[in-house]
């Protein structure tokens, strides 16, 4: 079975996107980019170090109002901001990650849920700095204007240029998630995954390396709200509500827990459902509902899991 | 295996494609608005106002010799929903319009969306100022409903002619109840500084539980109140504050802005509902003096949504439609800014009277009806009577 | 100093609202203790309770005593609907990682809640106080109405009679033997899968029960599932999961923080309960009176 550079392929097929020329098609492919790159990041905790967050959210929508007021009201330009996002994300991800990896499951889940609360509440409400649940509107556009002068890419819009960019720093950020957990820190994790007390038997820190996992996990899912702020054209409190995280864990789990790319598929594949199906009806909570219940009896692995079965399957009966 | 790649390819492409072509281009128009939550009681009926409009319209021929078609969209009651689903509709349903938003967060979100997007939109329901606030304001914003400013004034001037010394307010704690109770409290010290504001009591909004506050304001022993807790919320509040004797304690001298005293709201509660009270509403389908075109036009509803009471939300929806058609008439054009152009200073001839939206804010001269609650015996809920349309037109600066 | 009416006012309200939720929280809490399952889906059987209570009075009348028809069928309702729920689809999960049951039990919520959207609509439906509950007594200088009252005794007296049947009878003491050791239980002949969806539907009947009791105090509309069982998830692991007085404990101090909350920190009410949640998950990682998880 020759090695596809499937990751690379993929990257390419993506900047080819605005090349359609239908905007409807470039916004979908920036969502579903964003949105995969929030839950890659949540796999690290779930997936890799068996934490499943519940509050998941609060880093993203750290990311989007740090982003967005650096570049709104102090007129920051995007290469100061962007990274902003990911260092104030990860700030927070220290603070509350330190009180949470002392607790275990469901506890932990839900001290994540109170933080993620927390900070929702605290976006509702400090009108003067993040707008109220009004929220930040009209976050202005990185200065792209370099882009004009390229060969192709004079012809595109402005939305096509930031979703260019996007797809680029978004690529990036996937590229250093997977160094991370392909290194010995994240085998590591799946060590601790598997069985926490016999990690601790063996000398391992155990609360160190989650700690460690938690604010990487919270800067690239704050990078991913820096990004997404941008593109949302404004940031809201409801970003780092708590339905945003059961968004985002049910992407995580729908594509796929066991495989670094599953929770990016599992976006995709949700958001351009929602997309069709909230077309045709009211009822999409019922359809989700019902498509989450098959995925859990019959697809466990998510549906790379299920591809990757069917493909060892196929395989099998080619041998 | 790569044929049955390039098939799964060949399905997800096709069902990124919108669906449907039809001969003569209708005109689109995006409706996002509440389906879902307790908002749904208000954003339901707003849509069959609007969708009523488009059948009459249709079935007379379009506008422009186009049919209008409406494309109704559930926004949850989010702001960052209702945006999501608008540049949906504007990138992907290719709406030439926008028409809805309920409340006064979704409003503001969705009217950035139109300006970067050069799409007019026109809002039937959100109050807040900050709508068409003049750092807010653009040239495809526009409002048909009232506003924080008017109803705060209406009520001031309702209870400013009360015997009472000592005046409450509660209110959602958040933009709409934070600027339409500021209104109020301006307006009342300035036309009755005899009376002072004894209590403020600010639940989140969505609050489940109000005994807290109800038990803190009756504490203060105020001898008014204004609230401007709305639909469900007033709703769970009444059911809450009735028993521990909250209306009694301030001999039922309330104005429930917030439309509390509207007929679903009336008919929600039946008996558990304070009568007694003042409260206002979009519309009152029992409203006796109305011109004859309101009579008709109840009519119509009544039967259009099936309904012996209809509620009073639809007007709005419809008003909305009627302003939009009326400008693509006078533009002669479905372009956006010669629409935006048609809307200032337009004029037209709603179900409840001659309504102008003025260009110095784009905002329409929407009043609201108000009267004290009595129980009638023709009707199984309380109603307002007599029930007055306060002019609004004094109250806008 | 407030006036001491006053603060006992706002305690009895608080304590009513407690006793609300403990009876939502109670049945939350015997199946994470015994099923270890955390189940979203509660609320949405309360909300279902709730309708399934307003849709009987609308059959029934509101005449004395057709209330308490009501209620009782609809917790029996929900309570069969536990049942199937737990029989037909929720026992092929135990085996799986608690995850997977969690992301089940949402998945209910989502499907639950559009078909109480289809079949009841999105308005706002309320019913009245049942004929004899509809007074209040003057007490310390407050009132409080009867259907109050009758809640806050109802609260304690469920929460004895779980005490007692935990405690005293053979079925309790299997109850607590499942919520320690299953296998165990198992192995001395206990049949632990009926066991299982016994205790799944005593805490689905006591959901329903819940939502059917409030709709004289609150409306019945869409999205009071979604609202409660975050807040019945608060209150139980405020207390500590799988701690059956916990839980009471927990509905208490909740009850409280939101009464006086209103008046020390007078806008933020919004954020009280989860800081609450944060400050005791903080300073006691197993909740008030838990234990620390197997």
């Amino acid at each position: 079975m020759r090695r596809v550079p499937w990751g690379v392929l993929v990257v390419m097929a993506a900047l080819f996107v605005p090349a359609l020329g239908s905007r409807f098609y470039t916004f979908v492919a920036n969502d579903v980019a964003i949105m995969g790159l929030f839950a890659v990041s949540l796999n690290v905790l779930i997936g890799y170090t068996g934490l499943v967050s519940f509050g998941h959210a609060a880093y993203f929508g750290i990311g989007a109002y740090t982003t967005g007021i650096l570049m709104k009201k102090l007129t920051l330009p995007f290469v100061l901001a962007f990274p902003a996002a990911g260092v104030v994300a990860a700030l927070f991800a220290l603070v509350f990650g330190f009180f949470c990896v002392r607790l275990t499951k469901i506890y932990f889940a839900m001290l994540t849920l109170a933080f993620a609360q927390i900070v929702w509440a605290i976006c509702f409400k400090w009108n003067g700095v993040t707008g109220g649940e009004q929220g930040l509107p009209e976050i202005p556009y990185p200065d792209l204007a370099w882009m004009q002068k390229l060969p192709f890419f004079g012809e595109l819009r402005g939305s096509d240029h930031f979703y260019l960019l996007s797809v680029v720093l978004v690529a990036v950020c996937y590229w250093a998630l997977h160094r991370v957990v392909a290194s010995p820190f994240g085998r590591m994790l799946t060590t601790i995954r598997e069985n926490p007390e016999r990690a601790e038997f063996i000398g391992v820190n155990v609360q160190r390396y989650e700690l460690i996992a938690f604010v990487i996990a919270g800067m690239f899912a704050g990078l991913a709200g820096g990004l997404f702020g941008i593109f949302n054209r404004g940031a809201f409190p409801d970003f780092a509500y708590w339905t945003k995280s059961s968004e985002v864990l049910i992407m995580t789990l729908l594509g796929g827990m066991g495989s670094f790319w599953g929770p990016a598929v599992g976006a995709l594949v949700l958001l351009v459902l929602n997309q069709q199906i909230t077309s045709y009806t009211e009822y999409w909570p019922f359809v989700l509902g019902t498509v989450l219940i098959v995925i859990l009896f019959a697809f466990p692995g998510g549906i790379v899991g299920a591809l990757e079965s069917a493909r060892a399957r196929l395989g099998t009966r080619h041998a | 295996m790569q044929r049955r790649i390039a098939l799964v390819v060949l399905l997800a492409a096709a069902l990124l494609v919108p669906l449907g072509a039809s001969a003569q281009k209708p005109i689109k128009v995006g409706f996002p608005i509440i389906l879902s939550g307790p908002g749904a009681l208000f954003g339901e009926p707003a849509a069959k106002g609007a969708q009523m409009f488009v059948d009459e319209i249709n079935a007379k021929g379009g506008v422009l010799g186009r049919k209008m078609e409406l494309v109704v969209r559930d926004t949850k009651g989010q702001p960052d929903e209702a945006v999501r689903v608008a540049r949906e509709m504007i990138l992907k349903d290719n709406v030439d319009f926008l028409v809805g938003t309920l409340t006064s967060a979704e409003g503001p979100a969705v009217s950035v969306v139109a300006k970067e997007n050069k799409i007019v939109f026109i809002a039937p329901i959100p109050k807040t100022d900050q709508l068409t606030a003049p750092d807010k304001l653009h040239p495809y914003v526009f409002r048909v409903a009232s506003t924080t400013t008017i109803e705060g004034r209406s009520a001031a001037e309702i209870i400013a002619k009360w015997p009472v010394k000592r005046v409450a307010t509660i209110a959602p704690d958040y933009a709409y109840g934070q600027d339409v109770t500021k209104s109020f409290v301006e307006h009342l010290k300035k036309i009755a500084p005899q009376m002072e504001i004894v209590d403020q009591q600010w639940p989140k909004l969505g609050e489940n539980d109000y005994t807290p506050f109800i038990n803190a304001q009756m504490a203060k022993k105020p001898e008014a109140v204004f609230s401007s807790l709305w639909g469900g919320h007033f709703l769970n509040f009444t059911k809450q504050a009735r028993p521990l004797g909250y209306f009694d304690a301030i001999k039922h001298n309330m104005v429930a802005g917030g439309e509390g005293a509207s007929p679903e709201s009336t008919k929600a509660m039946g008996a558990d509902y304070p009568v007694g009270i003042w409260g206002n509403s979009y519309d009152a389908f029992y409203w006796d003096d109305a011109a004859t075109t309101h009579k008709e036009w109840i009519q119509k509803l009544a039967k259009y949504t099936k309904d012996e009471y209809p509620s009073s939300w639809p007007i709005q929806g419809y008003m909305g439609m009627q302003f939009l058609a009326e400008a693509i008439k006078k533009a002669n054009s479905t372009e956006s800014d010669k629409v935006a152009r048609a809307m200032l200073g337009l004029s037209v001839d709603t179900p409840i009277g001659k309504i102008t939206i003025r260009e110095k804010d784009h905002q329409a001269n929407r009043g609201q009806l108000y009267g004290k609650t009595v129980k009638d015996p023709k009707y199984p809920f309380a109603i307002m009577k007599p029930v007055t349309y306060v002019d609004p037109t004094k109250f806008m600066d | 100093m407030p006036d001491p009416s006053f603060l006992f006012a706002q305690s009895l309200s608080g304590l009513t609202a407690a006793m609300f939720l403990f009876l939502i929280a109670s049945g939350l809490s015997l199946i994470f203790g015994v099923l270890r399952v955390l189940n979203f889906a509660h609320g949405s059987f309360y909300m279902l309770g709730a309708y399934l209570a307003y849709q009987v009075v609308q059959w029934v009348g509101t005449g004395t005593g057709r209330f308490w028809w009501a209620v009782i069928g609809a917790a029996l309702g929900i309570a069969i609907l536990g049942g199937l729920v737990e029989r037909l689809l929720l026992r092929h999960l135990y085996a799986k990682e608690e995850l997977y049951q969690l992301l089940f039990t949402y998945a209910l919520v989502l499907v639950l809640g559009d078909v109480a959207k289809r079949l009841w609509g999105t308005g706002q439906l309320s019913i009245s106080r049942p004929p004899g509950l509809t007074g209040a007594l003057e007490i310390f200088g407050t009132r409080l109405p009867h259907y109050n009252l009758f809640i806050l005794i109802l609260g304690p007296a469920i929460a004895l009679g779980f005490w007692a049947v935990l405690h005293r009878t053979r079925a309790g003491r299997y109850i607590r033997a499942a919520a320690q050791d299953r296998e165990m239980l198992g192995a001395l002949g206990v049949n632990v899968t009926s066991l299982y969806t016994g205790v799944f539907v005593i805490g689905s009947f006591l959901a329903g029960l819940g939502g059917a009791l409030v709709t004289p105090v609150k409306t019945v509309v869409p999205g009071m599932d979604v609202e409660i069982i975050v807040e019945a998830f608060i209150v139980v692991v405020i207390g500590g999961l799988g701690s059956f007085w916990g839980t009471f404990l927990g509905s208490i101090v909740y009850g409280q923080v939101l009464s006086f909350g209103i008046l020390i920190f007078p806008r933020f009410s919004i954020f009280s309960v989860f800081a609450l949640m944060a400050v005791v998950l903080i300073v006691r990682p197993w909740g008030l009176l838990g234990k620390p998880l197997r």
